[in-house]
């Protein structure tokens, strides 16, 4: 099955306004927005799309404090959508919905569409960087930070659930769709991948009570870790409230940085996550504090060095 | 040694179906929850009791849904009884926020008791 990743998340909210303000703020592009919702994309086309809650047209919600309503993969062409349709239709209902896509549910209960994929295929480097006794990342005279970076999400890049029984949530996304685990933090669950990417995941599993079942988080990749941290240095101070990061994951390596949202979810940015193939053998570690993450900063306000400010040394001089 | 009460606010500027957090002990972050609801004024810990006590708000002072009837944590979503702080619906459902203790001065002004005063 070639479904490349995650070409859309669409969440249920009872503040369309808010939501619809932080997503802009994130960094996403607003499409079609009006007072009932709209489309919120990275640069490729990926996106996050919103609707208020009560929006019929929307699958219904999961019952739990989770407002994501479904989640859209993209795949490679009709020929794969053919095949998902016939594969899931043997055990569930397949709605072949007016704009080509389908919808259906998972073995836990999230609503499910695929569509041949939006993605709009980008020509952008990578960060680019310097290192003693390897080739210049940067020729010379080309400066590496550029304070007008515009740091923008590139692609949805993941999404992660709480689901009540994570053996069986994994069993039908690599049993019947073809994603492979690339990865597994025991005691939480696997690191998902489909066939169509090399990310390592763009699907993780957590096991959890049943009354947590939903979103966890989503992110979308940017073009490194600077523009991971300087996306998120800008949106603290715009005032949202950063959660966990910055830090660099473990597994899968990439970068990240979390925030609480208005979508009942962590959004996340991150960057340069670990590639692989059919080569790759997939670790099992206990999950832990120290399994999760390499390192982990904490934001704070700027300061630089220098001698001490006038009140400091004042006072020193009065002792 | 004993911390003396903390001042937050002024009665007056905290309008009816708002929130306001306030970082009383100079954590560097906000720590503490007002809420008024009803006419009354709510005091709790700014901690998700789901994970560790973590900060709730998504945005500076942001901790009610659209109806501005619950306390929510925007780490997962949970919701929150404003009056009782007990979560109605999420990760800690069953728990409960941990309520600070308010005195109201007669200038009307807010101020929190030290922490570990704590009604429970």
């Amino acid at each position: 099955m070639n479904i490349i990743g995650p070409d859309a998340l669409v969440f249920g909210v009872d503040d369309i306004a808010a939501c619809a303000q932080y997503l802009t703020d994130y960094g996403l592009t607003p499409v079609g927005l009006d007072a009932n919702g709209g489309r919120f994309e990275a640069l490729d086309g990926t996106a996050v799309v919103l609707a208020h809650k009560d929006d019929p047209n929307l699958p219904a919600p999961l019952g739990t404090a989770s407002m994501l309503r479904k989640t859209i993969y993209g795949v490679a062409d009709e020929h794969t959508l053919g095949a998902i349709a016939e594969e899931l239709g043997r055990d569930r209902d397949v709605k072949r919905l007016p704009d080509g896509s389908i919808e259906t549910v998972d073995d836990m209960g999230f609503a499910l569409g695929f569509q041949v994929t939006v993605r709009r295929p980008l020509d952008l480097p990578a960060e680019a960087i310097n290192a003693p006794y390897a080739p210049a990342g940067r020729p010379a005279n080309v400066v590496g930070v550029d304070e007008g970076a515009p740091a923008l999400p590139r692609t949805l890049s993941h999404v992660v659930y709480f689901v009540p029984d994570a053996a069986k949530a994994e069993a039908f996304y690599v049993g019947r769709l073809g994603f492979a685990c690339t990865d597994r933090l025991l005691g939480a669950g696997p690191f998902l991948k489909p066939a169509g990417t090399d990310d390592h995941h763009t699907l993780f599993l957590i096991q959890t009570p049943p009354f947590m079942k939903g979103c966890e988080h989503f992110t979308f990749h940017l073009g490194g870790p600077t523009e991971v941290l300087q996306a998120g240095t800008r949106f603290v101070n715009k005032g949202y409230q950063s959660f966990w990061g910055p830090g660099r994951h473990k597994m899968g390596s990439n970068w990240f940085w979390y925030f609480n949202s208005p979508l009942g979810c962590h959004v996340e940015y991150d960057a340069d996550m670990d590639l692989h193939d059919a080569g790759w053998t997939a670790r099992a570690v206990p999950m832990s504090a120290d399994a999760s993450q390499l390192f982990l900063f904490q934001q704070r306000d700027k300061w630089a060095p220098g001698g001490p400010p006038p009140g400091a040394a004042g006072a020193a001089e009065r002792h | 040694m004993a911390q003396e009460a903390a001042f937050l606010c002024r009665d007056d500027e905290l309008p009816e179906r708002e929130s306001r957090g306030f970082d009383p002990w100079n954590d560097g972050r906000d720590t503490v929850l007002l809420v008024r609801h009803g006419g009354q004024v709510y005091g709790w810990r700014d901690a998700c009791p789901h994970h560790g006590g973590t900060p709730m708000a998504w945005r500076k002072d942001a901790y009610l849904n659209y109806e501005r009837n619950r306390i929510v944590c925007a780490a997962h979503g949970a919701q929150f009884d404003i009056e009782s702080g007990s979560c109605v619906l999420g990760p800690c459902l069953g728990q409960s926020l941990q309520r600070v203790r308010l005195v109201i001065t007669p200038e009307r002004h807010i101020y929190i008791r030290p922490l570990g005063e704590e009604e429970t």
